[in-house]
């Protein structure tokens, strides 16, 4: 058999032309890039599994599903800033220079210290999973949560309580908290608030200042026993609920424990019986990981790669990814799905509410403004609660949050 | 400069004796060193820069302790709050559009004067009873800071701030902020070593060697103790504004009782005696605290999926080993790598002949 010149060009031009329409295929799929900071190697590397799974997934099943259906492909570059304020400064302008992110998501304060001051000017969105504090309320900010301020979360409990207390009073809280952390501080200021703005609804009888990790608290809270709270508050860290759950136990009070996500029943589940914990709350303004109505627990199932499981923590972080997504595929619809920038993110995040099938059944609707860095107005929330040893949904319903003016 | 010379080099006035540098391959060695640093932006990625720079940051800061340490032999475990005075009063005062130039000597003064507060009780006690005074000041420094009015310092909001203009120019990029704080450490370590040189260097290291006998020979231990903690704390200002302008953002939580106790830590590893030994110690330690982690990363990386070690232990590690670092000092090189450093020294300059 004789090889034909032509014949073998032909082929070759076949093979060219095939090669040159998958190239453009593959150059069709508009590429972006998220850049995301992790803490592999300092304090929160324990956990860190899971964090990085719960954004992981809600990318995976974006790029290979709505993505694709756009033309879109989100590349995600993760950085290990160590939850340190001076790693993440050092690191942002190689972010900036190499990633040339169209979205940052942030992960705790660090991120959020050490860059508030830089996003507007590098033009930069950053979006955090967190809840949020007071002293962020400001104006015309590049760093955006889904979530509220701790206080704020706690109010929508504090309220759900307050309507079924059996006699018509104020709800009673005791706070346990933190003198020189900042963050810590805030979340008392913040109830403080909320009491003195109804305070036929609720009252700060005891505010308890104990060590950021204690060894114990009974005698604080024997001190607080005494204005008979329902409820004491702790939203510090799972040290300081530990502590608290000790000292009701060993004064023999069954006063419920309210924590928010990152120091919840399931952290302190692990140092104490979960029976101490009965009765007790985590609040937090997405749903529950067990909720039914979560259906992004589902796209975590299918594409989960890695060693990371389905929880609080994991639930959290896919808010965080879902609200960036939800701000991509609305920037893309406005400037076209070439034109993206930190800009059209950063304008999207502010173009009016976002609804709540954008959240696959975690977050409830929500809008961000120029006011705030979170949501400020139709806030809800979703607790957890022991019962008979199962952490189980309080409310099928998300539980409204009573306005609070900044404090 | 207190390193025995080769013979053959000597001196024929009293003020080429004195001088910082005294031969020629000193001064050129010195050049080479400074010509090094102002170009490494140009061969250093931003991250190494940044690295870099917040060594810088720390130096200013450990060269002050130094002063109060080593020097003074006044024990100091409240450096971090220091700083941290002087990050609020350069970002308060930033705020209110001061330029750099007025902000640095502030926050410089504020520290000190803040320091005096605390270095009073040196006058009565001292040893385990002074560093508890000064473990007082980290631990009251962010509670004053968040009770006081949300106008002076951010309240528990903390402050931002916004880069320095130098000479009309916004030093808002790692190379910027890298040559600004490479010009303060220049000029703190000259500081620091001239007032080792003075009279009132001298006084400090006659009541760090006996205090007693310095008061005999007319040293007023007073004066002299509280002198020491304010020059250690102008350091530690000079720190803090520079702190203040890189990271942008002041906060309480960001000066804590932790990072004083690294502090020490440098300047043991480094050597307490000499401003050479803070150098040595924090470029030490930060090369030691990257090194852990870039290894520990890449061993995760390489480890995933065969043992179940996570981050966190390198984090941990981290930890251990750095203090077993300080611990081995201790025990085979107390004098710290600036002793090594002299020794190494004298070794070159007498082999294979002499060289100055």
């Amino acid at each position: 058999m004789t090889r034909q010149p032509w014949g073998i060009t032909r082929r070759g031009l076949v093979a060219v032309a095939l090669l040159g329409g998958l190239a453009a295929g593959a150059q069709a799929q508009q590429r972006y890039t998220v850049s995301v900071s992790l803490d592999y190697t300092g304090p929160f590397a324990n956990v860190m599994d899971s964090w990085w799974a719960g954004q992981q997934t809600v990318f995976d099943w974006w790029n290979e599903t709505r993505g694709k259906a756009l033309g879109m492909q989100l590349d995600i570059k993760t950085h290990d800033l160590r939850y340190d304020t001076s790693v993440v400064a050092r690191t942002w302008p190689t972010i900036l220079s190499q990633d040339k992110p169209i979205v940052f998501l942030g992960m705790g304060t660090p991120d959020l210290v050490s860059l508030m001051k830089r996003l507007p000017a590098d033009k930069v969105p950053m979006i955090m999973g967190t809840a949020m504090v007071g002293p962020l309320w400001t104006p015309d900010g590049w760093h955006f949560s889904y979530r509220p301020t701790y206080s704020q979360e706690f109010a929508g409990l504090f309220d759900y309580l307050q309507k079924r207390l059996p006699e018509k009073r104020a709800l009673r809280i005791g706070t346990v908290s933190t003198q020189g952390l900042a963050g810590y501080v805030d979340q008392v200021n913040g109830v403080v608030a909320l009491a003195k703005t109804y305070p036929e609804r609720f009252a700060v009888v005891s505010s308890q200042w104990v060590d950021n990790q204690p060894v114990t608290v009974t005698s604080q809270i024997r001190e607080m026993a005494k204005e008979r709270p329902d409820v004491v508050l702790v939203g510090t860290n799972t040290a300081q609920v530990v502590a608290t759950v000790k000292a009701l136990k060993e004064l023999g009070l069954k006063t419920p424990i309210v924590t928010s996500s990152h120091n919840g029943l399931n952290e302190a589940a692990k140092a104490v019986p979960i029976a101490d914990l009965e009765g007790s709350y985590s609040v937090f303004a997405f749903a529950p990981y067990n909720d039914p109505s979560v259906k992004v627990a589902e796209i975590f199932k299918k594409y989960n790669k890695g060693k990371g499981t389905w929880g609080i923590t994991s639930a959290q972080t896919a808010g965080q990814a879902l609200l960036a997504v939800a701000a991509i595929e609305r920037a893309a619809a406005k400037v076209g799905v070439g034109n993206l920038s930190g800009q059209a993110i950063h304008d999207a995040l502010l173009a009016g509410p976002f609804p709540a099938d954008a959240f696959q059944g975690l977050i409830p609707a929500m809008a961000l403004t120029k006011a705030a860095p979170f949501p400020t107005e139709n806030l809800a929330v979703k607790a957890m609660t022991v019962k008979g040893g199962q952490l189980v949904a309080v409310s099928a319903e998300w539980m409204p949050v009573p306005a609070l003016a900044k404090w | 400069m207190s390193s025995a010379l080769p013979s053959g080099v000597f001196f024929q006035s009293h003020a080429a004796e004195r001088a910082l540098l005294r031969t020629r391959p000193q001064r050129l060695w010195l050049a080479g060193l400074l010509i090094v640093l102002v170009a490494l932006p140009w061969a250093a990625n931003d991250y190494l820069l940044g690295v870099l720079t917040l060594a810088g940051v720390t130096l200013v800061a450990v060269l002050g302790l130094q002063i109060t340490v080593g020097m003074a032999g006044q024990l100091n475990l409240g450096q971090s709050a220091f700083v941290g005075v002087g990050a609020f009063v350069a970002a308060a005062l930033a705020a209110k559009g001061f330029s750099l130039w007025l902000c640095i000597p502030a926050a410089a003064l504020a520290s000190g004067a803040v320091s005096i507060v605390f270095g009073l009780p040196a006058v009565r006690i001292k040893g385990f009873y002074l560093a508890l005074t000064t473990i007082a000041a980290q631990i009251m420094f962010p509670i004053v800071v968040i009770r006081l009015p949300d106008s002076w310092f951010g309240g528990t909001a903390g402050l931002p701030v916004d880069p320095p203009l130098v000479f009309g120019f916004a030093a808002d990029t790692p190379r910027a902020i890298y040559w600004l704080v490479l010009v303060v450490v220049c000029v703190a370590f000259v500081a620091a070593l001239n007032l080792g040189r003075s009279r009132i260097g001298r006084a400090f290291r006659a009541m760090h060697d006996n205090d007693i006998a310095s008061s005999v020979i007319g040293v007023d231990l007073a004066r002299t103790k509280i002198l020491a903690f304010f020059a250690g704390a102008l350091f530690a200002g000079v720190s803090g504004a520079l702190y203040a302008y890189y990271v942008r953002y002041v906060s309480t939580e960001q000066f804590t009782l932790w990072l004083s106790v690294w502090y020490v830590g440098m300047l043991i590893v480094g050597g307490l005696h000499k401003p050479l030994g803070a150098v040595l110690g924090v470029l030490a330690i930060t090369a030691l605290h990257e090194g852990v982690h870039v290894i520990g990363s890449v061993a995760l990386a390489r480890l995933s999926g065969i043992t179940n070690v996570s981050g966190g232990t390198v984090f941990a590690l981290t930890n251990v080993v750095l203090g077993g670092v300080i611990v081995l000092m201790l025990l085979f090189e107390p004098l710290g790598l600036a002793h090594r450093w002299a020794l190494l020294k004298a070794a070159y300059r007498i082999w294979p002949y002499p060289r100055g």
